[in-house]
Parts: C-alpha cells; structure tokens; sequence
C-alpha cells in the first residue's frame, strides 16, 4: 500500500498540492483523474520519491519512504512514463535490461536475462529484442519501456507476497497518451495482470472512459485537493464530472455500465 | 545484449593494435630505431645486459625524448578519448567532446596564466612551485568553463543542443581570447610556447609529465570506469535514472569532476588537441555498441590508438619540422563531425535535436 499523509507541495510560492491524504491499496488499479494542473503529476513524482513534499509524509507499507535508501527502492517501485527518447542506437533488448541495473552490480545473471526475455515477451516485443531503440515506432518504444519497467520489479520465479517478499509497486504516468487504442488496451492490459501479482499500481489517465475501464479505485483531484474519491465507477456522479472538468457530461449505458460523453 | 566474448573481442583487438602502434612509434622519426636497438636500450636501462657506452646518444635519444613522447601521446589519447565518452554521456548527446564545450579551452587559458604571468616569479613555469601551478590553474579553468557550459545548456534536466554548442562557443570565445591576449602581451619564448601548445605538441614530453597524466588518469579512470551502467540509465533522462536507484546530481558532478582533472593534466602537458573525443567514442558506437560499459574501456583504448598514429604522421610529414598534432585531428575530425550533423539532420528530429 502506499499511502500520502497530509501532504503538501508548493513550488516556490506556488501551492500546488494541499493537504492531500490517499491511500493505494494494493492489488487494486488506483486511478488519479483530474484536469491540467490539478497537480496529477506532482501527486506522482511524491509517491514515487522524485519529489519530497514540503510537508507531510508518504509511506509504502507503513515505512515512511524516507527510510529506504536509493536502491532498494529501485528493486520493488517502477514508472512508466509518457515517453523516452533515446539519442543513442541502443538495441531493444540493452534498453530493457536496465530494469535490471538495480538488481546487478556488474555483469547480469541468467537470471536477469530470464526476466528481461520474458517481460520483452509479455509486452509481444521479443522478435524485435535486437533492433535498435530509435528505430521502433512510437507504440513499439512505450511497450518496450514498460518491459523494462516490468523487469524492474517483476519476477516470475518468486514466492507470492508475504514476510518474506515485499510489495511493488507501478506506478504509470500518462503511460497511452501517444498510443493508438490497441496499443492502449494492450498496455493497460499488462499492467492489470500485474495485480495478481499483489502490486499496488497507480495511474494517471487522460481518457476517462478507458480509466473507469480499468480503475478499481478513483482519486479526483481539482486545484490540488482531493475532489472526490470513489471506489467504483457509478459512485462518480454526472455533477462530480461536470463540475470537476467544467464540462457537460452525459451517462450512457453499455450493458449496465457508466459510458460518458462529453461536450462543452 | 550484446554479446561480451564480443566486447572481449574488441577490447583484444584494439590491444593489439595499440602494441603495434606503440611499437612503431618508438622506432620512427628523424632517428630511427630498429627493435632490436630498441629492446637493447631498454635492457641497459634495466640493467639486464651490461651498457656497452658505444652509443649513449642514440639510447638518450630514445629513452629522454622518444620513449616519455609515445607515453604521453597513447596517455593523452585515451584521457580524449574517454572524456568524450564521459561527457557525451553526461550530455546525452553523441556531439559533445572537451574541445567543443569549453573544456580544453578553460584549460589552456588557466596554464597560459602560469606561461605568461608566472614567468621571473616564483611562479615561473620551470620552477616546482609553478610546474605545479600549471596543471592545477588548468584544473581551475577547465573546470569553471565546463560547468558553466552545462548550466546554460541544461534546463529541466534536459540539455539542449543548440545551447550547448552556442554556449560551447561563446565560452570557447572568451578562453582564446584571453590566451590570445596572454600571447600578445608575451616576450617571444612564452609566445612561441602558447601558439606551439594551443595547436597541441607532444615535442615537450618529458617523464614528469608522463607520470602526471598517467597518475591522473589511472585515478581518473578507476572512479569513473565503472560508471557505464549509470551513464547507460541516463540516457533515459536524469528522472529515469533516479528511478532506477542512481542519484543523478552526483553522478554528473563526479564524472564532471574527474574529466576535467584528467583534460585539464593533459592539456596543461600537450596543449589543446581537439576532435578526438569526438570522433572516438563515435567509431566505436558505429563499429560495435553504444554501451557505455563497453565505450569506457574501448573509448581509452582507441582514443590511445589513434592519437599514437596521428603523432607518428606528424613527425614524418615534413621532415625536418613536425606538425602540430591538433592541426592533423582538426583536419581529420572536423569532416567527421560536420558529417554526423549532416546525417542527424537528415534522419529527422529521431536524432538529438528532442
């Protein structure tokens, strides 16, 4: 679990995030909405330790983030973010191999390239392991990253969470906003099966539909507070929308599920 | 990943050229030494076979003239070389090197204040004091125009290309006019000195500054060798990088540091030799990777390589004079460096303009 104990963030004299307390539990698919500048991303960069805040505390499993050091936190927390370029012709396979880089000191293991092949097989990039980085299309690239996120804190050898193995966490910031929609479900989808795993994944999303999709739990945010949170998506209302992204908003039904339509 | 019996390959290969390299170097020049003469010197210097005193003038040629300038052209090669790789890594960007960012500029302008100004002091470059003096003012130089450049072009933790190579001029600017300046208020010596030195000249070379390059860059190397996996994260981005447990900021003060102390001894010994930095780690990165773990080492052991041969055809290409190293690499690196603007430029913004 991670949780946000009353924080704060402000950037100069700028409050960007208020007094923000939240939960993400574990084996769920944490969902942050909100509209540009809601303070989304800073809410990330906290939670994931690029960022302290000014006030208050984060914790991963009751542990206040402060408390672990560089890289064990990089062996049990990953981020996909929008977008990596690369100015070098890396082959695919080296780019997601440093997933690894905090799991080896010098040279990998069998092991580590196990993991590496295998996450490059999940994301369907494994044909492509040796092209080089550059050349892969925009999708390519994002699901290659996500390899390497994958191979970061993922084992498929490993006991199921307890004592003995700690939690990971994933955190996925905009990760489809490049993407087209196969590509979008493809990398939604792996990521989700990652809970079975007992991961607690966190993401920001743009598309509010594919979002209540895939969310298990929903944290609102406007102008730097928490504006709603919800547990399901039919606890979110068509005001809640309307007022929160300053649009109208109307509740289509699919099956007896919530489907939205926006306009101005 | 690719391969390591390929890198050991590599990393073999390059060894041996450099041997034969090095090998050639000692023999040819206006005296010219066979191997056997040479394995005899080297055994009389050791003490091994009894000096035969027939002919002192060719062994102290060899060993007080030759021997201490191949050193220095292979140590000063694979400091260029190296540093291009470190800096194109801090940089993230394949067109950096010392020459182009200020560093080797910084340099030279910090050891011409100890050529010019030192000189009837105590500071005067051929006393202890001021032979001391020469390479930590090189130090002082080359180390305030790097940082400085990387600021001006790092925003956001991202460097920006057109920045970098504007500020790279403007610093470059400022350096060789000073240097300029030193030269022009210089009685003739120290100015003979400067221009010789600011085209680079390994005609100087003497085992004390053998010793210095060599402990600088052997101290250099083992703090920053292992740095290929770090540098291989940042190019993902500082961010990235410190996702992946790697603390950006002081990766890049330290690799900071220790290239401008390794820049700054070899250029305060041989003057500014630009391009090689450049053009180095990109053969490598075209021939076999762009790993860093594998750039570091090989980076070292081209960049030795090369300016080992670029010595030698400076010293037989108009005989009796020798040319200026730096002239030869410029001629040679600058195409090389117009060429990968030019093909950067073609293959659209996938190159480093993002």
């Amino acid at each position: 679990m991670v949780e946000l104990r009353d924080v704060s963030y402000r950037a100069g004299s700028t409050l960007i995030l208020q007094d923000v307390s939240v939960r993400f539990r574990a084996g769920r698919f944490n969902v942050i909405l909100g509209p540009n500048g809601a303070g989304k991303s800073t809410l990330l960069r906290l939670a994931t330790g690029l960022a302290k805040p000014t006030h208050g505390q984060v914790l991963y499993d009751d542990r206040p983030l402060d408390a672990f050091d560089a890289s064990e936190l990089a062996r049990m927390r990953a981020v996909l973010s929008q977008h990596v370029d690369l100015a070098f012709p890396l082959p695919t396979i080296d780019v997601a191999m440093m997933g690894r880089y905090p799991h080896y000191n010098r040279v990998p293991t069998s092991h580590d390239r196990d993991i590496v092949r295998r996450a490059l097989e999940m994301v369907g990039m494994r044909e492509k392991a040796q092209q080089p980085y550059p050349t892969l299309s925009g999708g390519e690239q994002q699901k290659v990253q996500l390899a390497r996120v994958l191979a970061q804190i993922w084992n498929y050898d490993e006991p199921p969470p307890g004592a003995s193995r700690p939690h990971r966490f994933l955190f996925l910031d905009e990760p489809t906003s490049s993407l087209d929609v196969h590509y979008q479900i493809h990398l939604l989808d792996v990521a989700k099966s990652l809970l079975d795993f007992d991961c607690t994944v966190v993401a920001i999303l743009h598309d509010l539909n594919v979002a209540l999709e895939y969310g298990g739990h929903f944290v609102l945010l406007e102008r730097g507070r928490i504006a709603l949170e919800a547990e399901s998506p039919d606890a979110i209302g068509q005001a809640d929308l309307e007022r929160i992204f300053q649009v109208r908003a109307r509740r289509l039904d699919d099956n007896g599920r919530a489907f939205w339509r926006f306009g101005l | 990943m690719t391969s390591r019996r390929s890198f050991a390959f590599s990393y073999i290969v390059l060894a041996i050229l450099l041997a034969a390299a090095v090998g050639a170097s000692a023999g040819i020049g206006a005296f010219t030494f066979t191997p056997p003469q040479m394995v005899r010197y080297l055994g009389e210097a050791a003490g091994w076979i009894p000096d035969r005193a027939a002919d002192t003038l060719g062994r102290n040629v060899f060993l007080e003239l030759r021997l201490p300038r191949v050193c220095m052209s292979a140590l000063t090669g694979a400091v260029l070389g190296v540093s291009g790789t470190l800096m194109q890594g801090l940089f993230r960007n394949p067109i950096v090197e010392p020459g182009l960012a200020g560093t080797s500029a910084g340099a030279a302008f910090g050891a011409a204040l100890i050529f010019v100004l030192g000189s009837g002091t105590m500071l005067s470059f051929t006393t202890i004091v001021g032979g001391l003096a020469v390479p930590l003012l090189a130090f002082l130089g080359a180390f305030a125009a790097t940082m400085l450049v990387y600021r001006v072009s790092t925003s956001f933790g991202k460097v920006n290309v057109f920045t970098l190579l504007l500020a790279g001029i403007a610093v470059n600017a400022v350096c060789g006019a000073g240097t300029g300046f030193l030269s022009y208020i210089a009685r003739d010596p120290q100015a003979r000195n400067i221009t010789f030195w600011n085209l680079g000249t390994f005609t100087t070379a003497d085992w004390r500054g053998v010793a210095l390059v060599a402990v600088c860059f052997a101290a250099c190397y083992a703090w920053a060798g292992r740095s290929g996996k770090a540098l291989n994260a940042l190019m993902l981005g500082e961010d990235e990088a410190a996702l992946l447990g790697i603390d950006p900021e002081k990766l890049i003060f330290r690799l900071l540091l220790v290239n401008t102390v390794m820049v700054a001894a070899a250029t305060a010994m041989v003057g500014v030799i630009a391009f090689v930095g450049l053009v180095v780690p990109h053969v490598l990165r075209m021939l076999r990777s762009s790993d860093y773990t594998f750039l570091l080492p090989a980076s070292a052991l081209l960049g030795a390589l090369s300016m080992e041969v670029v010595d030698i055809v400076a010293r037989i290409v108009i005989p009796p004079a020798e040319l200026p190293v730096g002239i030869i690499t410029a001629v040679v690196g600058a195409p090389v460096f117009l060429w990968i603007l030019l093909r950067d430029s073609r293959q659209g913004s996938s190159g480093f303009y993002g």
